[in-house]
């Protein structure tokens, strides 16, 4: 009996101290996968614009026959959508969809068969009943979603978030303020009750083709909230374009980074003595990069980049959190966009389109990078889903959440 | 036995939270991660149920109307996740007798998900070792016919794991005066001197 109060209590003392080996890059209330991958769920846009865009299933378990196959899709029964990010709930049964291009909102089943997800709800209009346009962020509150939007419903500044109940009731709106109107990601680090948020550009401006965007017409803000008051506490300055906002997974740690698209760079956000926030410039990635994705080790030590315009992965270590070091460097392929690292810190699956205002590859695929012992990377020569070759044709690969 | 190992169990967390507590250095004031006025939104109505305590009374949600009430689904063969947040539920019980605020105005329930397993005997031995004050917190039970309902409205599922444990989604829900659900806590970020700000923003509401 003693034994089992012991296994127990040290289970209990897991759970109090948080997953430090866990998936990272999710929002901390998410739980937690409890074994290896078995599926990998990505958002797919139809390349054409002309074809329904949809949800893809592939099967990522190494024993399965069709281990590294497409094995259901679901169809999210229109075109010209734009399907972007996805995030789960809570108790990870659900993945709401998002789109940045049409007003559609879909929350899909996973639980009841995690192969073939299903479409529970669909809204409709996301932006009558927000005044919002454009979810990015899908980030899981107990029982509840808190998602961030790029525009508001006219298409221009300002974003904002809004929060809904897991089945999709909207709770509230909280708009960005006028003086930091762009939105972009969201990331709690609930530990020190602050919230941070980032800046993109609207719909006026991420709709036309990339070379007729307005470079000065997007955010250069992190926004620091206080969590439990949805309050603005500080405004602070990056390069432009601060993306993905990545708390350090160390318990109580109140600092992390975020990738400046156009800055070409990586910045530092750290809470001084005073309790204040302050940023600085950590990482030169080199002109021409645009990081677009910015993924953590579960064990805190590295950062993954990837440069969608020089079509490499970089890792930084970040051992020492504001002086981080280029470690190494892989190429998966064209364009590398969003990455998903597992939990295990072992692997990290990547897709190459970013918008399809933005994309310039005609090849979209998921490949997986293998990472070493020593944070190396190694690209699998043999997992190559190739997204061109669906009945509808050619179809975009964005983010992608595992099962 | 069973008993026995719940009541070491509650014990022993019991003890390591009086001792955490003792151990707590106060942060400083610029770094307190608490928030002491809340904005706790309305999220939605909180679905009204009727279930039974130990003693074979009936406790309706909706009679606990006008006092701030804390809801958590449990069951007491769990080792993990349940215990740990009984017990900081049990410490939270402490600071609002404490503060004056318990049972008066401050009601817990924890309602089992898992009937077959927990008796009315078993239930009322759990509430024995996590000191629960059964004025103010009930532990409540049902048939399953009864329970599914109250489960599914709030947003709660069991899946029953090879181990005989049980998978779920391991939430408090804090519901106002009014009856309506402010916040939804997860265990393993649960702050119990947090949900003691949020409980009194909610007392400070006008009626």
């Amino acid at each position: 009996m003693l034994r089992r109060v012991v296994l127990a209590a040290m289970l209990v003392v897991l759970v109090a101290a948080g997953a430090v080996f866990a998936e990272v890059c999710l929002s901390p209330y998410v739980k937690r996968l409890a074994g290896p991958e078995k599926f990998l769920y990505i958002s797919a846009v139809d390349a054409d614009g002309k074809d329904n865009d949809f949800l893809a299933v592939v099967d990522v378990s190494l024993p399965s026959p069709t281990y590294g196959r497409v094995v259901n899709t679901l169809s999210l029964g229109s075109a010209g959508n734009e399907p972007h990010h996805m995030g789960w709930t809570d108790d990870r049964t659900k993945i709401w969809v998002g789109t940045l291009l049409s007003k559609h909102l879909f929350i899909v089943d996973v639980a009841a068969d995690p192969a073939k997800p299903t479409i529970v709800k669909t809204i409709d209009d996301i932006s009558a009943l927000t005044g919002l346009h454009g979810p990015h962020t899908y980030y899981a509150l107990p029982g509840r979603m808190l998602l961030t939007f790029l525009s508001s419903a006219d298409g221009n500044p300002p974003g904002g978030m809004a929060e809904f109940t897991n089945d999709g009731q909207l709770i509230r709106v909280i708009k960005n303020p006028a003086e930091s109107p762009y939105a972009y990601d969201v990331a709690i680090k609930p530990d020190v009750n602050r919230m941070i948020t980032s800046s993109f550009t609207p719909l006026r401006n991420y709709r036309k083709p990339l070379p007729q965007w307005d470079m000065k017409d997007g955010g250069n803000t992190l926004l620091v909230w206080d969590f439990k008051e949805r309050k603005v506490l500080q405004t602070l300055v990056t390069d432009p374009v601060p993306l993905e906002v990545r708390w350090s997974v160390k318990p109580g740690k109140a600092h992390g980074w975020t990738n400046s698209a156009l800055g070409d760079s990586i910045w530092f956000f750290a809470q001084g003595k005073d309790g204040k926030f302050a940023t600085k410039k950590v990482a030169d990635l080199g002109k021409g990069c645009l990081p677009a994705d910015l993924r953590q080790s579960p064990d805190d030590r590295y950062l993954y980049v990837s440069c969608f315009m020089k079509s490499e992965i970089q890792a930084w270590d970040v051992g020492t959190p504001d002086r981080p070091r280029l470690h190494d460097t892989v190429v998966a392929g064209v364009s590398p966009n969003m990455m998903h690292v597992t939990g295990d810190g072992k692997r990290m699956y990547v897709t190459n389109s970013l918008l399809s205002t933005m994309d310039y590859s005609e090849k979209f695929w998921v490949r997986l990078v293998h990472i070493g012992p020593d944070g190396r990377l190694k690209i699998d020569p043999f997992f190559d889903v190739d997204f061109t070759k669906f009945p509808s044709g050619s179809a975009r690969a964005h983010d992608m959440l595992l099962n | 036995m069973a008993t026995r190992r719940v009541s070491a169990l509650a014990t022993l967390l019991l003890a390591a939270s009086a001792a955490t507590a003792s151990g707590h250095q106060p942060a400083p004031a610029a770094r307190s991660p608490l928030a002491p006025d809340p904005s706790l939104a309305v999220i939605r109505p909180a679905p009204d149920f009727s279930l039974t305590d130990p003693s074979g009374a009936d406790v309706r949600l909706s009679d606990l109307r006008g006092r701030v009430v804390l809801v958590s689904f449990i069951y007491t063969s769990c080792t993990a996740a349940c215990p740990l947040l009984t017990q900081r539920m049990a410490v939270l019980q402490t600071r609002l007798t404490e503060a004056g605020l318990f049972p008066a105005q401050v009601n817990f329930v924890s309602v089992t998900v898992d009937p077959d397993r927990d008796s009315p005997a078993v239930l009322a031995r759990y509430a024995q070792a996590f000191t629960a004050n059964p004025p103010g917190w009930r532990m409540l039970r049902s048939d399953r016919d009864r329970l599914g309902p109250v489960l599914a409205s709030y947003d709660e599922w069991t899946r029953r794991l090879p181990n005989g444990d049980i998978d779920h989604p391991a939430r408090l829900h804090l519901i106002d005066r009014a009856g309506r659900v402010r916040e939804i806590y997860s265990l393993g970020l649960f702050d119990e001197k947090q949900a003691l700000l949020d409980i009194r923003a909610l007392l400070r509401e006008p009626r």
